[in-house]
């Protein structure tokens, strides 16, 4: 898996039978367009968000509590669907696939979350090679691959060993290697680092990273403001269902001039109040998504 | 890097992994199933023997013709004679009154003091296997019609008793076959439940990954099928064993009786409740899964 590209993590077999078209490395790998979701009509999560995200990119999503950042994810992923409005993965409007066609696209996503969502029960290498196994590889190959995977997030060697005894981190760990091991274009994570300290918050934000050196795009959902100012990384703030993109991240705010819409934005938690919010023009790379 | 073999698992991946968490559950399932398979199987073994029974007694080649107390010697003379050429007729034994009377009186005394008038005279036959019913029901009829003859008892009765009896024993076989599917149904379900309950995360990781509906489905309808089949296969040893036993000890009064020895379920009778385990099993998870979690 080493040295895997950008282009080349694209899977050619998004939908079995279809063809890989060249001009869709050329797409961003995302687009949303527009959308809407809400689950009670007087409460939209997402109004008429729209955003880009190109091949390659790690972008934090950020936002205060119910300001849409795991919804989002959910409507990549398909747990959720769209109100209205389009979202194009690798071109094709995902939006409003078809039930028999959504296995297909989870497999090209690959997917952290908080909990973790491994099964205790089974091993470590167990929960990492099931999603090998449901493409179809010979046992040969997957058992090649999962070492691999488990090597890249430090857990070699650690195969046999029951999830259920594994720390915390480690668990992280396996889920990360569960998500990497199909090489998926795209890597969402779902607050990964909510149940765990802060150091190990960074070394999880540095697999993550790893991960993204290698080519993949990675959609980094977090309301952990120290994690955003590790890297200078693009962030994309939600609040009341509109996003607002941080091309530059929010790593160095002195040189950031934020509007005050922005600043209250910002203002979701008591992490965020040390926060300077001096009023900045667009120039500084602060524009409204939506 | 570690190498592949030491980080592979020692089972086989897939569709066992999940089960293996579960046996008791699995056990007390096969179990419950085998119990209800014991019912259908009983009842197959008792139709079974009965139709061995029923085909001896209709291939039991006897018949007794009961003469008049008018008929002479030289009549029943030419009778045995022409009887003795008839195709299918193995043996013909004269039985005269006396020696009715004298083979009846030996075995009940009761009887000692009724005259030796009271007991016709008959010719006994002896038929040879290949005779049908419907063969010796012709014979029936034309020795009736002879002057000498005063009846003729082919036992055939008996066969057509046995006949409906077996009937019977089918028509019980198949209720306890609707009742068995009902509890194979039954068990099958509820265990599916509580499987897809206690497993919740294992499809919530599968969804998670990419896994087809039929891909998630897969392990449960194999276990399922496994269930059946163990369970059908378990009653028919349970069945086996008890036949055994019973053979035992009461064959030889048995075989008096009935004329057969009794045997157990034929080897494709067996294989087929096997089968028919197997697949209501695996029906039966497939439908409860698609209507519990549409997975």
């Amino acid at each position: 898996m080493a040295g895997t590209t950008a282009q080349s993590s694209f899977r050619q077999a998004f939908r079995q039978g279809h063809r890989y078209d060249p001009s869709a490395a050329a797409r961003p790998i995302l687009v949303f367009e527009n959308v809407y979701k809400s689950y009670r009509p007087d409460q939209p999560v997402l109004r008429g968000m729209s955003l880009t995200i190109e091949r390659g990119e790690f972008v934090f999503i950020t936002g205060p509590s119910g300001a849409g950042k795991s919804t989002l994810l959910r409507l990549l992923h398909h747990t959720d669907t769209v109100d209205d409005g389009r979202i194009l993965f690798l071109g094709r409007d995902i939006a409003r696939l078809s039930p028999d066609a959504v296995p297909a696209l989870r497999r090209n996503i690959g997917v952290v979350f908080q909990d973790f969502r491994l099964v205790p029960g089974w091993s470590v290498f167990d929960n990492v090679a099931i999603a090998l196994e449901v493409i179809g590889l010979p046992q040969r190959l997957i058992r090649t691959r999962v070492g691999e995977a488990l090597e890249r997030v430090g857990l070699a060697g650690r195969g046999t060993d029951p999830a259920r005894v594994l720390s915390g981190g480690e668990q992280q760990r396996v889920a990360i290697a569960r998500a990497i091991v199909s090489e998926p274009a795209l890597i969402l994570a779902d607050e990964p680092t909510g149940n765990l300290d802060p150091q190990l918050a960074i070394d999880i934000l540095g697999l993550f990273e790893d991960i993204h050196e290698n080519g993949t795009t990675v959609l980094f959902a977090t309301h952990d403001r120290s994690l955003l100012d590790v890297r200078p990384r693009r962030v994309v703030i939600l609040d009341e269902g509109k996003a607002t993109d941080v091309p530059q991240g929010l790593a160095d705010e002195d040189d950031l001039e934020m509007d005050d819409d922005l600043n209250d934005d910002l203002d979701w938690d008591d992490e965020q109040d040390d926060m300077d919010a001096e009023p900045l023009d667009q120039s500084s790379g602060v524009r409204q998504s939506a | 890097m570690q190498s592949a073999s030491s980080i592979a698992p020692r089972g086989r991946l897939g569709a066992w992994r999940a089960g293996r968490s579960d046996w008791r559950l699995q056990a007390l399932t096969i179990f419950s199933l085998s119990v209800a398979f014991i019912c259908l199987a009983a009842s197959l073994l008792v139709v079974t023997n009965i139709d061995a029974v029923r085909d001896r007694w209709s291939r039991a080649g006897r018949a007794t013709i009961y003469l008049r107390d008018t008929a002479k010697d030289a009549e029943v003379g030419v009778l045995m004679e022409a009887l003795a050429q008839t195709k299918g007729v193995a043996k013909v034994r004269k039985v005269s009154s006396e020696e009715a009377r004298r083979e009846i009186v030996a075995s009940d005394d009761a009887l000692a003091a009724l005259p030796p008038q009271a007991f016709p005279g008959s010719l006994e036959l002896s038929f040879s296997d290949e005779i049908t019913d419907t063969e010796l029901g012709e014979i029936a009829l034309k020795l009736r019609a002879l002057p000498a003859v005063e009846t003729v008892e082919t036992y055939q009765r008996w066969t057509e008793r046995l006949g409906s009896l077996l009937g019977g024993g089918v028509t019980a076989a198949a209720c306890l076959a609707i009742i068995v599917l009902a509890a194979v149904v039954s068990v099958v379900s509820s265990t599916m439940r509580l499987l897809l309950q206690r497993r919740k995360i294992e499809v919530e990781v599968l969804k998670l990954v990419g896994a087809t509906d039929a891909f998630v489905r897969r392990p449960f309808v194999t276990e399922g099928a496994t269930q059946g089949a163990l369970g059908a296969a378990l009653a028919i040893v349970i069945l086996g064993g008890l036949f055994l036993i019973v053979r035992g000890r009461f064959d030889q009064q048995l075989a008096n009786l009935l004329g057969v020895s009794p045997t157990f379920l034929p080897w494709p009778i067996a294989l087929g409740m096997v089968m028919l385990g197997g697949l209501l099993g695996a029906a039966t998870a497939f439908v409860s899964l698609r209507k519990l979690a549409s997975v």
